[in-house]
């Protein structure tokens, strides 16, 4: 499913180089639960960006599904990801100015793969999926952090991709909401999706069925 | 030179936002080029137009005599009070311009060339002197005459026979209106001329009193004097004209014009400092952390707002340097062209000290007394708050309008998201809205009142059912013609009605006028009252012009007047408005042949229906009426087709046209700063938004057309304030136009043509004014928008 070869990311900044990721090699499977750990600054997030085509690597080569990323354009990538990537941000990151069922319809709008008649009605599915059908009208501004992270994870699913990718999903989550994050990846895991989540969280490391550990942006 | 922290962060915030601090610079820079340009104009033309006039040495009075003498204009020299008096005999007449074409001419005869006192002229090009077979046109009479000097004219009086008189050179007229906008030939021919013999008022002595030049009541004291003076030593005085004193033939035009560009002028600066507040508003927002941290390690409310105003100082420090100069050379260019249409000559381009002084102090004060507010405001917030609690940001959903924006399911979500980001920043909407509407609302109030005009003119032609008008040199029986005319192809019918002239208790001159009331031919608008009806006497309808002269002049009051020396007292039964600044009293034409002493079944004047009534018909007609008229010996003033009294109305107004115009594109180019500004700032404060959406699978075709729809949502909020907007502005301009060219505030014309003019032109701003944000915008890096702050 994924394939990362030597894959380094070096950033620029005021104080000079700064090496994010050193030549990493990494492969992960169709249906993998991966957890990816590592201190601040180790390279976990500059790896998930790789992964889901946000960043390109500086050297090396990043394939997903068969996808060589590396060759696509800034058109092609937005497209690729709406199709195979769904993406679970620390601060949910929803559109504040759509409702929550809009916000979880958008891809579905940007993708353009299903009908546009049946979108709604998928939201509302994906919705119940996470539990929180019944705010489907609200803004996010009125939702608890718990309940905007679900709806996140809905809008992830929202043209029913192959890969998950989570950045600290839980970050800003109390124990028991968190908890119940990393159950619904476990579900979705079982149904074969492929998951990568980037976390500190013990109970994510559990619930994972690998963990890649970074450090300096190398796999230790 | 060490520069301290504090004001290296002032500068280096502004390096950190190169994009941001263009705009501004930009913004305000649009609003010093406007005041700058408006400013520059304004001085020159007020100083060069004055002074212009003034040169001419304007004469205070004109006494007419029978026959006028070197003697007589002695005696006027010599009367108290007079400063100057010299001989200025008028010839009417007509100048060819094509084959059977002829237009209107008017001829100064010159007493002296070397001994010009009053109303002077100066050479322009060609000859000076003029010989006795030669003339000198007024400048901008060669375009009207078709002809170059150096060329053979064709004149005609009405006493005299066709002349050709040669353009021996040009001058130039400054108290004269220019030639194209009266589409009257003017020149000026000497003593000795061929053309003189012509002249019927041969003895037009004009006056300038040596004190108080602007007091009519001295001046008509004077003229008094001087009169008793001219008759004491046998000369018979026909009658005394008065122009409104030290004022241009066009004053209250150039008076319009002159107090538009200062206003508009003001206006653009204050529009672009409003947007320009709003973009450190903006800014603020994105500093309040460290505005935190400064306060923290103890930075004062009053350090604070002294750091941002200076960048407020720096921004328009830039501004300047880019509005002033471009302002002042646009001004010069502006001056020259205004003064070229307004047959002006400008002696001097300089620009007083305090203008630029002004513009500079304005460039400066205002964008700092927008800002102060909002800045002020975000220095007082506690440490607390900017580092981390909460910061009083405010979250959609929070209002009612967001819950009801929120309502709206069934549009498009890709629009739904383009109009709810549109409405969220409202205060910032507003701003950007104001400044595009007030553009737009003056662009199509301009509109709209060449609509009005429009719209006046078609109905004064509908009041005027007649295409030419023909004027007589003499009043001639109508039999010995009225066969002749009716058999011409090009006219089915006319009528020619009695025609005096009377004068007020002021001085001022009304025309008599004695149309048939059964007339088909004339069906004025009323005001109030009603019209002449057939078989009464001693009554008038008067129109617009006469009541402009004195308001008291109402239905049911007496309209007192001398006619050939003797009190005519008439009732006042109706008001009418017409499209004329000149005073016309219409009354029953026995009222009138009685006044004036003329026997019945004589013309002055016909009014000629001609049988296809377009332009081309009323040309054919007015050839043919020349023929006729030159065939059978009767002299003729003037043969005007309707259709060049339009024109002549129309040019009238380009100079107003062109000011307003002028003002609304530089409000606009405010405009389309500030929705180019509005839209990126929107952008930057979205860019996490952005991202999210390119994560989740948003192109950059995608993006950019976000940002597209936003603008182009703006665009049309904007044009919807605007057409609302242009109602009042249409009606003021209307009143003044009006007030100007008929003495009447115009009637009230929306044009649906401009409305959609604009619709069409803030579609392309908008568009235009996206493309920058909207580029950024798709060309974010997503890793980087994500991680924005």
């Amino acid at each position: 499913m994924i394939a990362l070869r030597k894959v380094t990311r070096t950033f620029e900044t005021g104080a000079g180089s700064f090496p994010a990721l050193r030549g990493i090699d990494l492969d992960i499977g169709a249906g993998e639960y991966v957890a990816v750990v590592g201190k601040s600054g180790s390279g976990k997030s500059t790896l998930l960006h790789m992964v889901g085509g946000i960043d390109r690597p500086s050297s090396g080569a990043v394939a997903v599904s068969g996808a060589d990323l590396a060759g696509m354009t800034p058109h092609q990538l937005a497209a690729w990801r709406g199709r195979t990537v769904g993406f679970v941000f620390q601060f949910f990151q929803l559109l504040p100015t759509l409702t929550v069922a809009e916000n979880v319809a958008l891809p579905m709008d940007f993708l353009g793969a299903l009908p546009a008649g049946r979108r709604d009605a998928r939201a509302r599915d994906l919705l119940a999926r996470v539990g929180v059908a019944d705010q489907a009208q609200k803004l996010p501004s009125s939702l608890s952090g718990g309940q905007q992270q679900r709806v996140a994870i809905a809008r992830a699913l929202a043209n029913d991709p192959p890969l998950l990718l989570a950045d600290e999903p839980t970050g800003n989550l109390d124990s028991q909401t968190s908890g119940e994050i990393f159950g619904l990846f476990a579900e979705l895991s079982h149904e074969g999706k492929t998951i990568v989540v980037v976390t500190h969280e013990r109970d994510a490391v559990s619930a994972a069925r690998r963990t890649v550990t970074l450090a300096d942006g190398r796999i230790a | 030179m060490t520069v301290s922290p504090r004001w290296r962060k002032v500068l280096g915030d502004l390096e950190d936002a190169p994009v941001r601090a263009t705009l501004a610079v930009l913004s305000m820079a649009a609003g010093i080029f406007g005041l700058s340009l408006m400013a520059t104009s304004y001085s020159i033309l007020d100083r060069e137009l004055a002074a212009t006039y003034a040169g001419t040495h304007p004469s205070s009075a004109t006494i007419v005599l029978d026959a006028l003498t070197d003697d007589f204009v002695e005696t006027a020299r010599g009367a108290p009070g007079v400063a100057a008096a010299e001989a200025r005999p008028l010839v009417q007449g007509r100048l060819r311009v094509g084959a059977g074409e002829w237009v209107p001419m008017i001829l100064f005869v010159v007493r002296d060339f070397a001994d010009l006192r009053l109303d002077t002229f100066a050479p322009d090009s060609g000859a000076w002197p003029p010989k006795p077979g030669e003339v000198l046109l007024e400048r901008t009479a060669l375009a009207v005459a078709r002809a170059g000097v150096g060329d053979t004219v064709v004149m005609k009086t009405p006493a005299g026979p066709e002349t050709s008189v040669r353009v021996a050179g040009t001058v130039h007229a400054a108290g004269l209106p220019p030639s194209w906008m009266d589409h009257v030939v003017s020149g000026f021919v000497s003593w000795d001329s061929v053309m003189r013999a012509g002249g019927r008022e041969g003895g037009a002595l004009r006056i300038a009193v040596s004190e108080s030049p602007g007091d009519m009541g001295h001046i008509r004291d004077v003229a008094s004097r001087v009169k008793e003076s001219l008759e004491a030593a046998g000369g018979r005085v026909v009658r005394m004209e008065f122009p409104p004193p030290g004022k241009h033939p066009h004053a209250d035009q150039m008076a319009t014009f002159v107090f538009l560009l200062g206003g508009f002028g003001a206006l653009t600066l204050v529009l672009s400092a409003v947007l320009v507040a709003s973009m450190i508003h903006a800014l603020l927002a994105k500093q309040i952390r460290q505005v935190g941290v400064m306060k923290a390690l103890g930075a004062t409310t009053g350090q604070i707002t002294g750091l941002y105003l200076a960048q407020v100082l720096v921004l328009s420090g830039l501004a300047l340097a880019v509005g002033v100069p471009l302002g002042y050379a646009a001004g010069r260019a502006y001056a020259r062209f205004s003064a070229d249409m307004l047959n002006a000559t400008l002696s001097s381009l300089a620009v007083p000290a305090w203008t630029v002084l002004a513009q500079i102090a304005a460039g400066v004060l205002v964008p700092i007394a927008v800002a102060a507010i909002p800045i002020h405001r975000a220095s007082r917030i506690t440490v607390h708050r900017a580092l981390g609690g909460d910061r009083g940001e405010r979250k959609f959903g929070g209002r009612r309008l967001d819950r009801a924006l929120a309502g709206i399911g069934w549009l498009p979500r890709p629009f739904l998201l383009s109009l709810r980001t549109t409405l969220d920043r409202r205060g910032r909407l507003a701003l950007t809205v104001v400044t595009l509407a007030t553009g737009g609302a003056v662009f199509v109030a301009t509109l709209n009142v060449s609509e009005a005009w429009k719209r006046a003119l078609d109905l004064d032609a509908a009041a005027r059912r007649f295409d030419v008008s023909v004027r007589l040199s003499k009043a001639t029986p109508i039999d010995h013609f009225r066969n002749a005319v009716l058999s011409l192809p090009g006219v089915e019918a006319f009528e020619s009605w009695a025609e005096g002239e009377g004068a007020l208790a002021s001085g001022s001159r009304v025309s008599l006028v004695g149309p048939d009331p059964a007339s088909k031919i004339l069906n004025l608008p009323l005001v109030a009252g009603r019209w002449l009806e057939a078989g009464e006497e001693g009554v008038a309808v008067v129109n617009n012009a006469v009541v402009a002269l004195d308001p008291a002049l109402v239905v049911g009051r007496p309209l007192e007047l001398r006619v050939k020396g003797k009190a005519l007292t008439l009732t006042i039964v109706g008001v009418v408005k017409e499209m004329s600044p000149a005073p016309v009293a219409y009354a029953p034409e026995a009222t009138i042949l009685a006044a004036t002493g003329q026997p019945a079944g004589m013309a002055r004047t016909l009014r000629v229906v001609t049988r296809g009534h377009d332009a081309a018909s009323q040309l054919a007609a007015k050839q043919e009426l020349d023929r006729l008229f030159e065939r059978e010996g009767i002299g003729v003033d003037d043969i005007q087709p309707l259709a060049d009294r339009r024109r002549a109305f129309e040019d009238h107004l380009v100079i107003i046209q062109s000011a307003l115009l002028l003002a609304s594109a530089l409000v606009l180019n405010v405009g389309a700063l500030g929705l180019a500004s509005t839209l990126g700032l929107n952008v930057a404060d979205r860019t996490r938004e952005i991202g999210v959406m390119s994560a989740i699978g948003a192109t950059p075709r995608t993006i950019s057309r976000h940002v597209v729809a936003e603008g182009l949502l703006i665009g049309l909020l904007s044009w919807a304030v605007a057409v609302v907007l242009a109602i009042p502005i249409s009606w003021l301009f209307d009143a003044t136009t009006g007030r100007i060219f008929i003495k009447a505030p115009l009637d009230f014309a929306m044009s649906p043509r401009a409305a959609g003019i604009w619709l069409a032109l803030v579609v392309v701003l908008a568009a235009a004014s996206s493309a920058f944000p909207a580029r950024r915008a798709s060309r974010l890096a997503v890793r980087e928008a994500l991680a924005y702050e």
